[in-house]
């Protein structure tokens, strides 16, 4: 009987750590499933001001207009999705500096923009930027 | 551990003792971990519908793109898993800038989403802009 005293007694003294495992097992299992490491991957567009005045270096730009039915015109001619890599790099050729606009009428889908942007990039254009045209 | 029992003295305690593994270290380990994953997730908010991103060639990591918008074939703005009216989108995108200082905008588009409301909703989140905004593709 007095041998089982102590034993509580004892028992009493030392802190049980397993109900606080459970509680710190179950926190970091929460928080590496909440911890999503998603990466987005993308393409960065700039986005000029409309409201500010126009740029006067946007006269040496390279602009691809995107018509409200998805066409692609560059330099008043109609160019064909595959072929505008190779007309911005002919154009870049003559000013390496210049940035790319491309403007889009109301009505366009997203996926020609991001192809014309794309084509852009791979042509070696730093900066590719997406207006609207008021037009 | 009473040092009465380390002395040796066999007692049914310390045969107890010895049978029972110590989790203190394991506990730090744990605790380290646990800290380690509280730390880094930046609990990045999905927009949670599902689209068809277009794919590009030059598709690249959006740096810090851990704010997420995302705008469906019909032009409306979903974030966290919420449809969201373009008026309230600056707001939500400056609430997420304040809990993320160094976070940059990442918009998720399918094919199909008219273009006008990108341009929309970029124009709308302009103010909390501090690097272009980063249009989510697909590597092709």
């Amino acid at each position: 009987m007095r041998k089982i005293a102590k034993e509580q007694e004892q028992d009493g003294a030392e802190i049980d750590l397993t109900p606080m495992l459970d509680v710190v097992f179950i926190m970091l299992i929460f928080f590496i499933v909440v911890a999503s490491f998603i990466k987005e991957a993308g393409i960065e567009v700039n986005r000029p001001d409309d409201n500010q005045p126009e740029d006067p270096n946007d006269s040496v730009s390279i602009v691809v207009e995107i018509a409200s039915d998805g066409q692609i015109w560059m330099e008043n001619r109609r160019v064909d999705v595959r072929a505008v890599r190779a007309n911005i790099q002919r154009l870049l050729a003559e000013d390496p500096e210049a940035p790319v606009t491309v403007k889009v009428e109301k009505g366009a889908k997203s996926g020609i923009v991001v192809d014309v942007a794309d084509a852009a990039r791979e042509a070696g254009v730093g900066i590719v930027n997406w207006a609207s045209d008021k037009g | 551990m009473s040092l009465r029992d380390q002395a040796g003295r066999p007692s049914a305690a310390s045969k107890q003792e010895e049978n029972q593994i110590d989790l203190t270290p394991m506990l730090d380990v744990v605790f380290i971990m646990l800290i380690f994953f509280i730390v880094t997730s930046s609990f990045v908010k999905e927009p949670g519908i599902e689209i068809f991103k277009p794919q590009a060639e030059t598709t690249e990591a959006c740096l810090r793109g851990t704010i997420i918008f995302a705008v469906d074939t019909r032009g409306e703005i979903y974030y966290n898993k919420n449809k969201l009216p373009l008026d309230r989108a600056l707001r939500t995108a400056e609430a997420a800038k304040k809990e993320a200082p160094q976070a940059n905008i990442v918009i998720q588009i399918d094919r199909e989403t008219p273009a006008f409301a990108v341009e929309e909703l970029i124009d709308t989140v302009r103010p909390v802009l501090t690097a272009p905004p980063c249009i989510s593709t697909d590597e092709a």
